[in-house]
């Protein structure tokens, strides 16, 4: 068993208005790879938020721990140097702010990651190579104009780049082609393989976990984790949906 | 590539001590404060200066105390008490052409300006003003050869060669009437530049003159004229900067651009006057057929500032383009823009400004685009954007158009706004504390103005929004 | 208003922007001369004194002369709740105030008496409490010497105040509206169409104050101008502090169909809040070559194609027309313009549009 590197612990979340996430408990040893699965609108997307620090919502209750540090009520920056990284669903445009400039910059950030110019240009060139980036990227303004794969590609350079010790990829196969998407993987091996970092994988779909060696599943349904299990719960989930987990959390039922 | 990157971080790490210091103006000659006949005789005859200069300034003078400001619109500027300012103060020294020749106060200023190092490095030409006076000014050898000039106003007025010219064109494309404070300038002007590029030359290197203006209490009048002739090449850069001071200190400059058919100028400007600066600066340009005229405009410093480049696109086909930012704080009100006048047939301009106001600093964007009847296809686009750092700011934008050609077209486009907090967030989920994802989201909307200047000035202008944004920490 | 007029009075700085520019550009406002008669000894019913406090799109100058010279004031108010279905017609100076929850819709049109009218004014003020829905729809079609029409909107919270004007007639034509956005969520849809041709004067000041938090305002201008028409038009967004997720937009597009036309526009905003968005576009031209192409494609001449932008205003009005007067009045502007004919294919689909409505299908 390895050290715990995450555990939230009973968090009751959600915006000024509405809760949304109840009684969440999970755990992520360093280096495993978990999955979080469940139907739209579960509250998959907001519990990678919370995990992150996104002020947008609220911890009413409960605490986050990373690295045996609570952090629950640190800013989202901290976070970040802690080892936290989120892959977003939609990355956000940064207009003015070429690529280039911006890795630099949340590069130099981090202690351990200090590199002289040359260095790092050819870390970035390795790692662009590896997912099959031109480096023409480089100079373009932050995820401005670009395509949803090309915005997936800039999040796994970043992830390659960053070498965090938890990775939560949010949707980070949606509305992917077949070669984004077999690019976007190669990125996640490539980051299981070098910097044997932890993944939170939350999807509603299985394709991308299947070259994923998947230490456990969860399943949220309604913004509670109903359900959790080893890899073979992701089979399961193909063969029959989540209906049974809906219908056992609508019946106010046991957890399975 | 290391070197490069040494030296920015070198000067990515100069603070505020950079332009807030000063030297005593002992042995100064400085001239009454206030505004009479007796002055304006007493700076001409210090010049030596011929009699129709004589008869334009004192008619200038009149001009200036017949004059009003405008009662409906810009920013106040009551705290200005031409009774407490002195129009003329002069080091006792003489012009240089080498800075070993500068007195030392004086180098020491313009070495930590960083100006006789940009010189070597990268420009054609030097001219350094502290106070009234130009106090050095140089040329590459090259770029004399070609027969370009690069001198004071007042020592072309006593070369035989060029005194009609500075005869001829001085004071036409900014008449002394043409407002209150241009009528000051023509009344008490000092120092400045003369520049001539001849028919077809290309200069390769910029040139660049550099106003310093040390004394407290005071004004700086220079006089920029520049003559690019047909099928000639000139970019100019300019930059101003000024210790703080407690007391109002005016800056009345006039700069006069004469750009001929095919020709092309660049005239770029870093300002950063003190936050006790009254910048009523007024810049204009006519441009010949098939010329191009472009501005590159940084505003940081100054109290009130009054500023719009004027560009008269007066032969057909000929072009504009104009970046500018602006940068309001504390204790500022800046009203700055720019004027495009399109007379030609197939005439171009465009115009792209973008402003930030923080801590309370007043912006207004003021500009106007006139299309005249004979300027058939004309097209202009003008896009302003303003971003609000806190809710104590305030942003403006006052635009006017006045169309009279149909088949002309013009563009016009504002947004104003503040960093959403998306942005925010997102640069700080990967490390960014929030004042660095700020600075990061400011020095990118900068960017596009930024990128228009040379390398060195860019750099400066990005320490200068960096001072400005943790500024308020500090 | 009276014509026979007892002396004249020199109206100055007339429809002002809150924010002003260069005076040499002569685009800050207008100087307007009006007839004034005295009305000594006449009793005058004014509005009750809560109207005197809205600001109207022309000004105090206008506001105290059209008072002075107007035989009565009309006060109207629609019961809180109430769905008013009869609009509302305003004239000379009428106040009108749509009590919490109401609807209303209200109506002004300029009279169309011919040159001989003179001077023809009207000043209307109103209260929009709070969810109130107001429809305002403004016809200048005649073609009096001069008209002068200044409105004053206040809204309160969550009103929603939609305002359509049209300045199709002839001669001068000067317009001013003021709408507060005081209330939260207050929210104004402005669509302003013109035209103005041979030697008519059009002179707008829109101006339009956010005061409340997460207000709204969407602000479009567009006509076509020929022959010497002198127009002006000035458009502010003020984003007032405190008004805070507030979001205003405008946007102007003018088709500029002679070298002889002199066309002013000032899209101003004023913004003292950082939580808030403001927008403004314009674009001043000929139609687009692409849309001229496309047009010629399908059979029509240059000049057609221009037309057809001046007959779009026409059944855009005669469409939002709700009243026999208003409709007699477009169509009657129409028939000078565009010729009868065109003028009855006009009527022909206003008809066509009843029936089945603009955007209807075949479907039943």
């Amino acid at each position: 068993m390895h050290d715990t590197l995450l555990r939230v612990s009973g968090i009751n979340a959600g915006t000024e208005d509405k809760p949304i996430l109840h009684d969440i408990d999970l755990a992520v040893g360093a280096g495993e790879t978990h999955v979080l699965m469940g139907p739209n609108g579960a509250g998959k997307s907001t519990l990678g938020r919370v995990i992150m620090g996104d002020p947008a919502y609220q911890v009413n209750s409960g605490t986050i721990e990373f690295g045996g540090e609570d952090i629950t009520d640190e800013a989202a920056d901290k976070r970040s140097l802690a080892g936290i990284f989120l892959s977003y669903q939609a990355p956000v445009e940064v207009p003015g702010v070429p690529l280039y400039s911006y890795l630099r910059t949340i590069t130099q950030k981090r202690p351990e990651l200090k590199m002289t110019a040359r260095k790092f240009r050819a870390r970035v060139g390795e790692i662009a190579d590896q997912l099959d980036m031109s480096g023409s990227f480089l100079t373009r303004e932050l995820n401005v104009g670009f395509s949803g794969g090309e915005k997936k590609k800039i999040e796994m350079l970043q992830l390659l780049l960053l070498r965090p010790k938890l990775a939560i990829l949010d949707e980070t196969d949606s509305g992917l082609d077949v070669d984004a998407l077999s690019v976007v993987s190669r990125g996640i091996e490539a980051y299981r393989a070098d910097c044997g970092g932890a993944l939170l994988v939350i999807t509603h779909n299985t394709r991308i976990l299947e070259r994923l060696s998947v230490d456990r599943t969860h399943v949220m349904v309604q913004g509670r984790l109903v359900a959790e299990g080893p890899a073979s719960l992701i089979d399961d989930i193909d063969a029959h949906g989540f209906e049974q987990f809906e219908r056992a959390n609508a019946s106010g039922g046991d957890r399975a | 590539m290391s070197e490069r990157t040494e030296k920015r971080t070198q000067v990515a790490d100069v603070d505020r001590s950079l332009y807030d210091f000063t030297y005593s103006e002992e042995g100064y000659e400085r001239y009454d404060d206030g505004l009479t006949p007796d002055i304006v005789r007493a700076i001409s005859e210090k010049k030596d200066e011929p009699e129709w200069m004589l008869a334009m300034r004192l008619a200038a003078l009149d001009t200036y105390h017949a004059k009003e400001m405008a009662p409906n619109w810009g920013p106040s500027i009551a705290g200005l008490d031409m009774d407490h300012i002195s129009t003329y103060v002069s080091p006792r020294t003489k012009q240089a052409k080498s800075w070993d020749d500068v007195p030392d106060d004086i180098k020491n200023t313009f070495e930590r300006l960083g100006i006789p190092e940009a010189e070597r490095e990268s420009l054609a030409g030097v001219g350094a003003q502290y106070d009234s006076e130009i106090v050095y000014h140089n040329m590459r050898e090259d770029v004399a050869k070609d027969g370009v000039v690069y001198t004071t106003i007042e020592d072309a007025l006593h070369d035989p060669q060029w005194e009609p010219v500075v005869h001829e064109y001085f004071g036409t494309l900014i008449p002394p009437a043409d407002h209150k404070f241009a009528a000051l300038h023509y009344a008490v002007w000092s120092g400045g530049s003369f520049v001539y590029v001849p028919t077809g030359v290309k200069v390769e290197y910029p040139l660049q003159s550099y106003f310093r203006l040390n004394a407290e209490g005071a004004g700086q009048f220079e006089h920029t004229l520049i003559i690019v002739e047909e099928g000639a090449d000139l970019h100019f850069i300019e930059g101003c900067s000024a210790p703080k001071y407690y007391e109002a200190n005016l800056h009345a400059g006039a700069v006069e651009l004469f750009v001929k058919d095919h020709a092309r100028l660049r005239y770029s400007t870093i300002e950063n006057w003190s936050k006790n600066m009254y910048n009523l600066n007024t810049k204009r340009a006519r441009v010949g057929a098939d010329a191009q005229m472009e501005w590159v405009s940084g505003s940081f410093g100054s109290h009130v500032s009054y500023l719009y480049p004027t560009t008269i696109l007066q032969g057909d086909r000929s072009n504009c383009e104009f970046s500018g930012i602006t940068f309001a704080g504390a204790t500022q009100d800046l009203d700055t823009g720019c004027k495009v006048i399109l007379n030609g047939a197939d005439t171009t301009a465009t115009v792209d400004t973008k402003s930030i106001s923080k801590d309370g600093g007043c912006n207004t964007f003021r500009s106007s685009v006139i299309v005249g009847r004979r300027a058939a296809n004309a097209r202009c686009s003008v896009s302003c954007q303003s971003l609000m750092l806190d809710d104590i700011s305030r942003s403006d934008t006052i635009p006017a158009m006045d169309v009279r050609n149909a088949t002309a077209s013009v563009g016009h486009e504002a947004t104003i706004g503040r960093i959403s907090d998306d942005t925010i967030l997102y640069l700080m989920s990967r490390g960014c504390s929030e004042p660095e994802a700020r600075t990061m989201v400011v020095g990118g909307f900068a960017n596009p103005v930024s990128k228009e200047l040379p390398l060195e000035y860019a750099v400066e202008m990005n320490n200068l929004i960096k001072l400005e944004m943790e500024g308020a920490i500090g | 208003m009276a014509e026979s007029a007892s002396g004249t009075l020199v109206l100055e700085r007339v429809n002002t922007p809150p924010a002003q520019t260069w005076n040499h550009l002569r685009a800050n406002d207008i100087t307007l001369t009006v007839p004034v008669v005295s009305r000594k000894g006449d009793v005058y019913f004014a509005l009750p004194r809560l109207f005197e406090s809205i600001e109207c799109g022309m000004g105090g100058a206008v506001t105290d002369w059209i008072e002075s010279q107007a035989s009565d004031a009309r006060y109207v108010e629609v019961r809180a709740g109430e769905k008013r279905e009869e609009p509302i017609i305003a004239e000379s100076d009428t106040g009108i105030m749509v009590r919490a929850g109401a609807e209303a819709t209200i109506v002004v049109c300029a009279p169309t008496g011919g040159p001989a009218q003179g001077t023809t004014a009207a000043l209307v003020r109103i209260i929009a409490e709070r969810g109130a829905q107001v429809h305002v729809l403004e016809f200048v079609c005649g073609d009096t010497e001069q008209h002068l029409e200044s409105v004053g909107i206040v809204a309160g919270e969550d009103a929603r105040v939609d305002v359509r004007q049209f300045f199709l007639g002839a001669g001068t034509t000067a317009a001013g509206l003021a709408v507060a956005l005081d209330g939260n969520r207050a929210r104004l849809d402005l669509s302003c169409r013109y035209l103005a041709r041979d030697n008519d004067v059009l002179d707008i000041n829109h101006v339009i104050r956010q005061r409340g938090r997460n207000t709204r305002c969407d602000v479009h201008e567009s006509g076509v101008l020929d022959g010497h028409a002198r127009k002006a038009l000035r458009a502010t967004i003020d984003l007032v502090h405190g008004s805070s997720g507030s979001e205003g937009a405008e946007l102007e597009n003018v088709l500029v169909l002679s070298d002889d036309v002199t066309n002013k526009t000032m899209p101003v905003i004023l913004c003292d809040e950082d939580d808030v968005a403001g927008n403004h576009g314009a674009s001043i031209g000929s139609v687009a070559p692409e849309q001229i192409q496309y047009l010629q494609d399908r059979g029509l001449t240059l000049e057609e194609a221009e037309q057809l932008y001046v007959r779009a205003l026409f059944d855009e009005a005669l469409i939002c027309a709700p009243t026999s007067e208003t409709r007699k009045a477009v169509l009657a502007r129409a028939t000078e313009i565009l010729g009868s004919e065109t003028a009855s294919d006009l009527v022909e689909g206003l008809d066509l549009a009843e029936k089945s409505g603009p955007f209807a299908t075949t479907e039943v």
